[in-house]
């Protein structure tokens, strides 16, 4: 690594274990807490001495936790949808040319994204209340898009900065006008950065619990379900539910994580 | 891209129809027109969506009573703020979860430091994006789930508590749960990674060079760590400081979770007051104002704090 081993190498191994031991801190809950979904008992905890899969065919089963999970995911989808368009949009006019407020709207574009969890579940609570939206899917696809917009406009603003002013300019000269070239040059060039935030959107909608917890009706999303669950008493039957979420998120995460950084090199 | 007959394209035809031309005549008339046409759908959404619940709260905090009965007044008070001194069941909650999220985040930043300086320092750069990935994907868990993985690892039949017993250093299990302990573990778990990625950016623009130079200086690790490292990574640690300690301050899920009844936060306290039916909704109001009030003066004195700090070190 470099060229004074015998200074950096006892450094080195030191770090290398805090490095693997703080791998096993992340790691090692979520693979308890899966393995615990195949225990054959009713009793969370250790040791396991026996397994069984029928936590899991009960969770396919299910016909509430299947409808929570269309419902959830049906959520995400629809929040990113907004997300994407308003980010989008923000980002746009904001690495365009300099105009009078343009730190303080940058500085209102980011907003939800600092304001901690119970406090914009609240906001958005009180605000729902007065624009007439009522506790329900609305109102949580609502406050999901709100809050995950800021995540798309860094994201879309950080590779618009990137975008050679050449190219527009080109276009312009070749007559197209500002929509046109937009939808034509701008817009392809954004696909990764657009690709990344909504999935990005979708796993931090997917896996939000305050703001559906204080914003949803009677039908519960997942998070919501798992938490209902939990308060009720653990069991293998949450463990099998959490570790579908967990796979779904996790192998959708693995796979953008890869997907973006391809289209990175690409370019 | 399909052609016509004159053998044009989709979008050379767009740009010549009558009323789509007459449209871009109309919004891009002059650079000013087009810049207000473009900023105006921004400007109200920031407005009416990102500063319009924050600005509604504040304002039904100050009500004594919310939403408003049919026939009855609404009056401005400043009662819900003064509710808030008047008992400590409210303002020791408040203190703790300031007290708790400090704590929380400088334990994050401890524990993250040398993973980051690990990962920027020691490792090829191949191997760097592979080892950081790695500790992405459980960062992409949500906040629940997660939870209920400390609550396996260290409930009395846990992990911990199995591999305690088995080594023979205990006989009763250690009851971990419903303990601040339980609710450090779990917060640091969900917070690592906000910390974890400033600090990397930070010392990954840090050059080698440096650090040897110091070393050729005669300086040893720990010297070379506190005279160089850590003050060119001050931009780093108050990046992550600031957001782990926001989103400390705002859980919910998580201490109801793994707190018990001596660890009850604000969060909890201002929760109370939508669950239950009634005109409590000022009072939540103006608790969780208080509450975004102080956080936001807390990170900014840090922030200031840590901006003297780097320009004291410039000199």
């Amino acid at each position: 690594m470099n060229d004074r081993p015998e200074v950096f190498r006892g450094n080195r191994i030191f770090l290398a274990c805090i490095y693997w031991a703080f791998v096993l801190y992340v790691f090692v809950p979520l693979i308890l807490m899966v393995l615990m979904g195949f225990k054959d008992s009713n009793f969370i905890g250790f040791p396991i001495k026996s397994w069984t899969l029928d936590w899991y065919t009960g969770v396919f089963a299910d016909a509430e936790v299947l409808s929570t999970f269309g419902y959830s995911v049906a959520i995400a989808v629809l929040s990113t949808l907004i997300s994407i368009f308003v980010g989008t949009w923000i980002a746009v006019l904001l690495e365009g040319r300099k105009f009078w407020g343009r730190t303080l709207l940058f500085g209102l574009a980011v907003l939800p994204a600092l304001v901690p969890g119970i406090i914009s579940a609240i906001a958005f609570r009180i605000y729902a209340r007065w624009l007439g939206i009522e506790p329900g899917m609305g109102a949580i696809v609502w406050a999901h898009a709100v809050h995950n917009v800021p995540f798309v406009v860094l994201v879309v603003m950080a590779r618009l900065s990137t975008l050679p002013k050449s190219q527009i300019e080109a276009a312009r000269d070749l007559g197209a006008d500002p929509l046109i070239s937009f939808i034509r040059v701008t817009l392809p060039y954004l696909v990764p950065a657009i690709l990344g935030a909504s999935i990005f959107c979708l796993l931090l909608s997917f896996d939000d619990f305050v703001r559906s917890f204080f914003l949803g009706g009677y039908e519960p999303t997942l998070p919501v379900l798992i938490f209902a669950k939990l308060r009720s008493g653990m069991s293998p039957e949450i463990n099998a539910i959490a570790t579908v979420a967990l796979f779904l998120t996790a192998a959708i995460g693995i796979w953008a994580e890869r997907f973006t950084r391809r289209m990175n090199k690409e370019n | 891209m399909t052609e016509d007959k004159s053998g044009r394209t989709f979008w050379a035809r767009l740009a010549s129809w009558g009323p789509y031309h007459a449209l871009m005549r109309l919004t891009t008339a002059s650079p000013r027109r087009q810049f207000l046409i473009l900023a105006a759908f921004p400007i109200l959404w920031v407005l009416s969506q990102h500063l319009g619940p924050m600005l509604q709260m504040l304002r039904v905090s100050l009500t004594d009573a919310y939403p408003v009965a049919p026939g009855v007044e609404q009056h401005f008070t400043l009662d819900n703020y003064g509710r808030f001194f008047g008992d400590s069941i409210f303002w020791m909650p408040f203190f703790r979860t300031l007290i708790f999220a400090g704590v929380f985040t400088f334990c994050t930043l401890i524990i993250t430091y040398p993973v980051a300086y690990f990962l920027a320092r020691h490792v090829s750069r191949k191997n760097q994006m592979l080892l950081l990935l790695l500790l992405l994907i459980p960062f992409w868990v949500g906040e629940i789930v997660r939870t209920y993985a400390i609550m396996i690892l260290l409930g009395n039949t846990g992990a911990v508590n199995l591999a305690l017993k088995t080594l023979g250093l205990i006989d009763r299990p250690i009851p971990f749960m419903y303990t601040s302990f339980s609710m450090g573990v779990g917060i640091v778990y969900l917070t690592a990674l906000y910390m974890l990625l400033p600090l990397y950016s930070s010392l990954e623009k840090l050059p080698k060079s440096m650090n040897e130079a110091a070393a050729d200086l005669g300086a040893g690790a720990w010297t070379r760590f506190r005279r160089v490292s850590l003050p060119l990574t001050i931009e780093g640690i108050s990046s992550g400081c600031t957001l782990v300690f926001l989103i400390s301050t705002g859980f919910y899920a998580t201490p109801v979770l793994l707190g018990g009844p001596s660890t009850t936060v604000f969060a909890e306290t201002i929760a109370g007051f939508f669950h239950v039916a009634g005109d409590e909704w000022p009072t939540g109001a103006a608790f969780a104002t208080i509450m975004f009030a102080a956080a936001l003066a807390i990170t900014a004195t840090f922030q200031k704090l840590m901006n003297a700090l780097r320009k004291g070190d410039k000199k």
